[in-house]
């Protein structure tokens, strides 16, 4: 708030007041007042009305700085009304009465939609695993069965899988801080669990698998990060082109590490690329082969930040994709 | 032959896991009623314990307290929980592995046989027999009338993925699988490199054509 803000916001009142003394020191004037003691009584009233505004505004600016300052200090900022210091003026009291109302109904909602999401979380996550036990029983119970009929229900139930196990991490992507564990993790051990976890997948589509200069650590939620590495096996081995090969390779990059996914797939055309990481985007790859949902790269993008993992793609439509992951150096986990 | 106990709620996976085990040579005895359970855990003085969380009553991490009491019987967890913590508290508990469901089967039996292997249980087989040819596992070797031959370690994996399936049509996929390492991913071309040399090896002693190719499906012995 400027002193101009200030004045013009008072303008109406500075008009009435200054038409009050014209009109008193007219009057004064007409009843034989000299104008010399009029222009005493002005001089003499001056500082003293000047001083007023100026006590004012102060007294406005400072209190405005006080809140602001308050609130800035807040973490849920809708709670501002509940943390305000009572105030001595009438008009601002019975403000900051509604303002308080009002945050307590926000404050109620808020509290309902996080305990309902909390519960929808919760029952997700217990469904996740439910499901899991009768997925398990199919696959054994598949093992009985002869050669083609095997392999092409092995197939969708690790299509099942992978939907299950997106669900969970959605769920979970919600509040990460619950169950997102940070350690020191050899870069090998997770790619090694990503490949196992698609290895039917990847051995069905005939890929070969390659890893290069992996014998190295990483500070990341292990589970996590073999998730989203998982996504981008499944995308290279789903978009695949003629003799299909993925290369998994690291290499540091100063403190960081730099994980690289390459495929020979089919490759994204360059003015879908900088969509893939939005939420249910299915670019023309997708939609030509069907069964994509577009939540695998979204999801990919989600965990990235929790995990302050870099995360860029590179691709040559025909040729195929890269995708980048950059672990951080150790000390600068700051968020979880 | 080392004995299995399973220890799992849900009937469907109990009985298939069962039979997936009786067919890898195993013995198997499975819980079925589930009030103390460690009780029959120091009675039926298994080689090993398959232990799932989720249970009726006492869960999984109790129970697992419970036998750790009394024995020092290995113990896997078999879970569709996957939380950080819990594989923390499990291990931290004494349990020897954790496997979350739904596990592949080859990962599944190999971390069974590792388990067995650390803690010491009895030995598993070191030979297989099929067709006139002897199999040494643990040497590399195969032997039959002809002579012996070293094989590689791709070789020998093959063969004992063939012979372990005698007669049954094994598929290049199947194989695969197998050969799958943890580090080492085997694709169609090493496969078929390998298969190539394997047979010439096998023909060395006096065994050509042990190795049937089933076009279109696979291999059999």
């Amino acid at each position: 708030m400027t002193l101009r803000e200030f004045l013009s916001d008072r303008l109406d009142r500075l008009l009435i007041q200054g038409i009050c003394a014209a009109a008193a020191a007219l009057f004064l004037w007409a009843t034989g007042t000299q104008p010399g003691v009029l222009v005493i009584l002005f001089l003499a009233l001056l500082p003293v009305f000047v001083g007023a505004q100026l006590t004012g505004f102060f007294r406005q600016r400072t209190r405005l700085q006080e809140l602001e300052s308050i609130l800035e200090g807040l973490d849920q900022k809708y709670l501002f009304a509940e943390c305000l210091p009572p105030s001595n003026a009438l008009y601002e009291r019975q403000l900051w009465e509604l303002t308080r109302r009002a945050g307590q109904a926000m404050a109620s909602a808020v509290s309902d939609a996080r305990s309902a999401q909390g519960e929808y979380r919760e029952y997700v996550e217990r469904w996740v695993h439910e499901v899991k036990t009768p997925i398990t029983a199919a696959r054994l119970i598949c093992r009985e069965l002869d050669g083609e009929t095997r392999r092409k229900l092995a197939g969708e139930l690790a299509r099942i899988e992978e939907h299950v196990e997106r669900a969970l991490f959605y769920a979970r992507a919600e509040s990460p801080e619950r169950d997102c564990v940070l350690r020191r993790t050899n870069l090998g051990e997770i790619v090694s669990r990503a490949v196992d976890a698609h290895r039917s997948l990847l051995i069905q589509s005939g890929v070969r698998v390659e890893t290069d200069g992996l014998d190295c650590e990483v500070c990341t939620d292990e589970k996590w990060a073999v998730f989203l590495l998982g996504q981008l096996l499944q995308n290279a081995a789903r978009y695949r082109g003629e003799e299909p090969v993925i290369q998994i390779s690291a290499r540091p990059l100063g403190r960081q590490i730099q994980l690289t996914v390459t495929d020979n797939g089919m490759g994204i055309p360059a003015h879908e690329l900088p969509r893939v990481f939005d939420r249910g985007f299915t670019g023309r790859n997708g939609r030509s082969r069907g069964g994509s949902t577009g939540m695998g790269l979204y999801l990919c993008k989600k965990l990235s930040g929790f995990l302050e993992l870099g995360l860029t793609i590179t691709s040559q439509e025909g040729e195929g994709t890269a995708v980048t992951l950059t672990f951080p150096a150790k000390e600068n986990l700051t968020k979880l | 032959m080392p004995d299995i106990m399973i220890v799992e709620d849900d009937p469907a996976i109990r009985e298939e896991l069962g039979l997936l085990l009786v067919n890898e040579g195993y013995q198997v005895t499975a819980v079925t009623h589930f009030a103390d359970v460690s009780g029959q855990v120091q009675r039926a003085a298994p080689d090993l314990v398959l232990l799932d969380l989720g249970l009726p009553g006492r869960d999984g991490l109790a129970l697992c307290a419970d036998i750790r009491r009394t024995s020092r019987t290995p113990i896997i967890f078999v879970t569709s929980r996957d939380s950080a913590s819990d594989e923390l508290y499990a291990l931290s508990l004494g349990g020897d592995d954790y496997i979350t469901k739904p596990y592949n089967i080859p990962v599944l039996l190999a971390r069974i046989k590792a388990v067995l292997r650390r803690t010491g249980g009895p030995a598993e087989p070191d030979t297989l027999e099929a067709g006139g040819l002897t199999l040494h596992l643990a040497r590399g070797t195969a032997s039959a009338e002809g002579g012996t031959a070293e094989l590689t370690r791709n070789e020998l994996k093959i063969l004992a993925c063939l012979m372990s399936h005698a007669g049954q049509i094994v598929s290049r996929a199947d194989l695969i699988d197998a050969l799958w390492d943890s580090q080492i991913y085997i694709d169609d071309n090493t496969l078929s490199v390998n298969m190539t040399r394997l047979r010439t090896k096998l023909e060395g002693i006096g065994l050509p054509g042990f190795i049937k190719t089933r076009r279109g499906m696979g291999y059999q012995l």
